[in-house]
Order: C-alpha cells, then structure tokens, then sequence
C-alpha cells in the first residue's frame, strides 16, 4: 500500500515537472515567435510540410467521415420525420466538435509524430548541437518555425476537413438517401450561426497550439536513441489524443 | 615543439599569446560521475593538438567544455583568453562564429543537399549576394574535394563523403579554431587518408588551430604536432607523438602500444569470478 502510495506520488511529481518544463519550453517559443515571423519563409515552409502534406488523410478522413454521418444521421432523423434537418445537424456537429476534434487527432498522427520524429532524429544525430556550435539557435531555426508552421496549417485543416465532411454528408443524405436538395442547404444556412463558425475556429487554433506544442517539445528533449526518438513520437500522439479530448470538454463549457 | 613528457598533474600550460585556447584546473561531473580533475591543457596557436585516450575518458566532453555547450564545475576554459564561462549568450554566440567543429558522424542537415549544408553558417550569419556565397562555398567544397557533390542530398554520401562536407561547412566562416570529434571513426582506410591529409593541410593553408580528438594513435601521430593524453579525468602525458612513444608511464605505454591488458583493466569492475560461478543464489 505504501509502495504503491510512493509510485503514485513519483508519478505525480515526473507529471508536474514534465508540466513545468513544457510551460517553460512553451514561454521560450513564444518569446522566439515574433522574430521567427520576420523570418516567414521559414514558416511558410513548415505550413507545407505539416498542412500541405496531411492534406490527403485529412480529405479521406473527412469525406468517410462526412458519410457515415450522412448514414447515422439520415437513420436517426428518419425516426422522427425530419431527415430535412440532416443538413443542419450535420453542419452543427462538424462545425463545433467533429471537425476540429478529428481533424487535431490526425494531425496528431500525420504531422505530430512526423515533428517529433524529425526533431528527435536531428537531437539524435548531433544536427541540433551541430546548430549550436554554429552559433544558431535551434529553437530559432528549427522549433519555433515548425511550431508556427503547425499553429497555422491546422485551422486551416479543419476547415477543408468540415467542407469535405459536409460535401459526404450531402453525397450520402441527398444524393443517395433522397433528401430534399433545398431544404438540407437552407435549414443548414438558416440554422448555423457566426458563433457556431468561431467555436470550430477557437477549437482549430486551440488543439494546433497544444498539438504543434507537445509534438516539439517531445521531439526536441528527446533522448537522443532510437528508442528515445520512438519513445517521444508516441507520447506526442497519446500526449496529443488526450489534451485535445480534454481541451475540448473544457472549451464546448466555456462557449455553451 | 620543445615539450618534455609529463606527468599526471604536471604544472598548468602558462597562459599566452601563443595559446588559441587553455583549460586550467577543470573539474567536471555529470550525475555524480568525475570526468575530470584539475584538468589542464593548452592548445597552441597555429598547430594540430592531438587529443587521446581511452573510451569513456571525457574526450567529446572536453570539445564541448570549448565550445561552451557544456559548463565546467570548477577551473577555466580559456578561448582566445576569455574565459568561456563569463560570456553571455550573444558573446558566446559570437565566440563560436570563429569556430568550427567537425561531429563524429559529420551531423549535416539532412533535410538540405550537400550545397545547401556549406551555405547554411553563411545564410544565417551573412547577407551575402547569392554569387559570392555561391563561389565560396564551392571553392570549400573544392577544397575538400567534392565541388561535383554538391547537389546529392545528405543521406546518399559515403560515411567519408558525409565527414569532408561536414568539414567543408566547419571552414566556410573561415574559423580560428578547428575541433574534430573522432574524425577517422568508422572510415575505410582510403577516406582515413584523405581525412587525415585534409586535417593538415587545411590547418597550414589556413593558417587556424586544430584540435583533433580521436584513440587512432597512429594516423594522428603522422600530423599531430602535439598531444595529450587523458586517463583518470586527468592528463596523463603530453608533447610530440615521438616523446609520447617513449613515455615511461605504463598507461601511456599501453595507450599507444594498443594493449589489451595494463593498467587500463581489460575487465570491467566484477566480484571474484569462482566465487561468482559457485554461488548458488545468484540466478537460480
């Protein structure tokens, strides 16, 4: 009992602190950003490599994604006479949860792990101390870049992912469930509200800071081996999946 | 060089004009280990300091003790007389501008080709118009022999190939002082040569200092013009590789003779073996 009381209180205590040096390592990107944006090829660069590059997972995802809600939707609004509302509802529940949710898990798969991988790769081979001796700094170079890179690639994602997930809904609900055409655009575009786009969009910008955050934290304090490298790209994605889950709950509380 | 062999803790190098760099009485730990122990080394303006001695005795950490990467405990890194610890960030920075360092697996980018890795110190240190950073860093690639490499990315060189762009990127800010990491690890003996011959040449056509840390005794007595060697977290013995070959320590004997047995233990700190074989308790 007191053994397993002692594990608990470690855990905590590796919790807090791998908390306080992520606060910290946060501060430090922060602090490099607006010097880092001056620099905005850099950044444009990394807006590729993380938005870019997920853009075919995020549109695959997002039409299947769209689809199955076309199908459970249809099946649940039919219940009750009013498959006309699929539009709406399809449109709320990607605009405020389903699109910027599943949008940071995959981001968090695709270009998460990619980030923490690539960093702890370039920790593992000398490339970042290689920086240092350079006399550049890697955070400036290498992290903030890759950060900003992040925090501006996955709003944008959620978007395309939305329009492509209601692109599916409609192929589904109207085209091969028979839904009436006009009143699945006109109840959507009578019942979404500004408010409804800006929760997604908060959302959107909220999980690309967490995200894009765990992902270089873990891969720039990698332990420089391959099952350090390994070790850190999990984390980014479990780390990821977690905060961005909870983050969720507390931003929908917030902004009901 | 006029140096006679010394012994563990030998009087500290005297600090002059002559030294690019010194370490004077440095004590350093890592997690409660002793790496070194009044550490004293001076390497002189103008020559290839050899720096040896077996795995594990801090050779790597010494580098990063002059670059300033690492902290000493206690003592003094001394870079072109100042003392290491003393500088800020922007001055460190600075320091190492007139440095450069060749890493054990040459650490290019490997996200850039070979071009683009010499570039990299001059893109971010220097606005130079694109023809001139261009000329420059081919005739460093042309100095160590790969200005037709240029465009093959990191990951499709040669371990050898890899270490001479790394080295071509090392001189590119035109450095005062050279550090190489084991820079004939891993080499077959062709690229070794051409390594070593590189090493040389380099220091007397640039006219910088070189700082060479490796344990292949042979090759680096063919260029070194001085060496040391570290045993203990301390320095064991130093001068011309000639003096070093008739060092009358015995580590320094086995170092450089390349025994497997000495006073450097061929076996790791162990109990007694027959008592360990016939104890029943152990691994039942």
């Amino acid at each position: 009992m007191i053994g397993l009381l002692g594990e608990l209180t470690d855990s905590l205590r590796r919790f807090l602190e791998r908390l306080g040096a992520m606060t910290r390592f946060f501060g430090q990107v922060l602090w490099q950003s607006p010097a880092v944006l001056l620099r905005f090829r850099l950044v444009v660069e990394q807006v590729y490599n993380t938005g870019a590059l997920s853009l075919v997972i995020i549109m695959t995802c997002g039409l299947f994604v769209g689809m199955v809600l076309g199908l459970q939707g249809h099946d649940l609004l039919q219940r009750f006479g009013s498959e006309e509302a699929l539009g709406t509802g399809a449109a709320l529940s990607l605009l405020k949860e389903l699109g910027p949710v599943v949008t940071a898990l995959l981001f968090a798969g695709r270009a998460g792990t990619a980030l923490a991988s690539e960093l702890g790769l370039m920790r593992a081979t000398d490339q970042l101390s290689a920086m240092e001796v350079m006399a550049v700094d890697p955070m400036r170079r290498v992290v903030v870049p890759r950060f900003l890179g992040g925090v501006i690639a996955m709003p944008l994602l959620t978007a395309i992912f939305i329009a492509v997930a209601l692109f599916g809904v409609q192929l589904v609900g109207v085209q091969f469930l028979g839904v009436d055409q006009g009143s699945f655009w006109s109840q959507m575009r009578g019942a979404v509200e500004l408010a409804d786009v800006n929760e997604g969009l908060i959302k959107g910008v909220t999980f690309g800071i967490a995200c894009s955050l765990i992902a270089v934290f873990e891969g720039y304090n990698a332990e420089p081996t391959a099952e350090g490298v390994g070790r850190a790209t999990t984390r980014t994605v479990v780390i990821s999946a977690v905060v961005t889950l909870v983050l969720d709950y507390i931003l929908t509380a917030l902004m009901l | 060089m006029n140096q006679t062999p010394k012994p563990a803790g030998a009087a500290a190098p005297s600090v002059d004009a002559d030294n690019v760099a010194a370490l004077h009485g440095v004590d350093f730990s890592i997690d409660g280990k002793v790496i070194f122990r009044g550490l004293d080394i001076a390497i002189r303006r103008g020559e290839v300091t050899a720096i040896m001695g077996p795995s594990g005795t801090g050779k790597t950490t010494l580098l990063r003790l002059i670059t300033g990467q690492l902290r000493a405990d206690s003592g003094r890194v001394l870079v072109e007389g100042r003392d290491v610890a003393g500088l800020s960030r922007r001055e460190l920075y600075a320091m190492r501008r007139r440095m450069g360092m060749l890493f054990q697996n040459g650490a290019l980018l490997t996200d850039l080709d070979v071009f683009e890795n010499v570039a990299f110190p001059l893109r971010e240190h220097a606005q130079l118009p694109e023809r001139l950073l261009r000329n420059i860093v081919l005739s460093k690639l042309q100095a160590v022999g790969l200005r037709g490499a240029a465009q093959l990315r990191a990951q499709q060189l040669s371990g050898g190939m890899a270490r001479r762009v790394a080295l071509a990127r090392a001189i590119v800010m035109d450095p005062q002082l050279l550090l190489y990491d084991e820079p004939f690890a891993g080499l077959d003996p062709i690229s070794m040569g051409v390594v070593l011959r590189l090493i040389r040449s380099l220091n007397d056509a640039l006219g910088i200092s070189s700082v060479v840390v490796t344990h292949d005794v042979r090759e680096i007595s063919q260029i070194a013009d001085s060496s040391y060697i570290l045993s203990g977290g301390q320095v064991v013995a130093s001068g011309t590789p000639a003096e070093l070959r008739e060092h009358p320590s015995p580590v320094v004997h086995q170092f450089m003779d390349g025994l497997a047995d000495g006073p450097v233990s061929f076996h790791y700190p162990a109990p007694d073996y027959p008592a360990q074989l016939l104890d029943r308790s152990e691994g039942a």
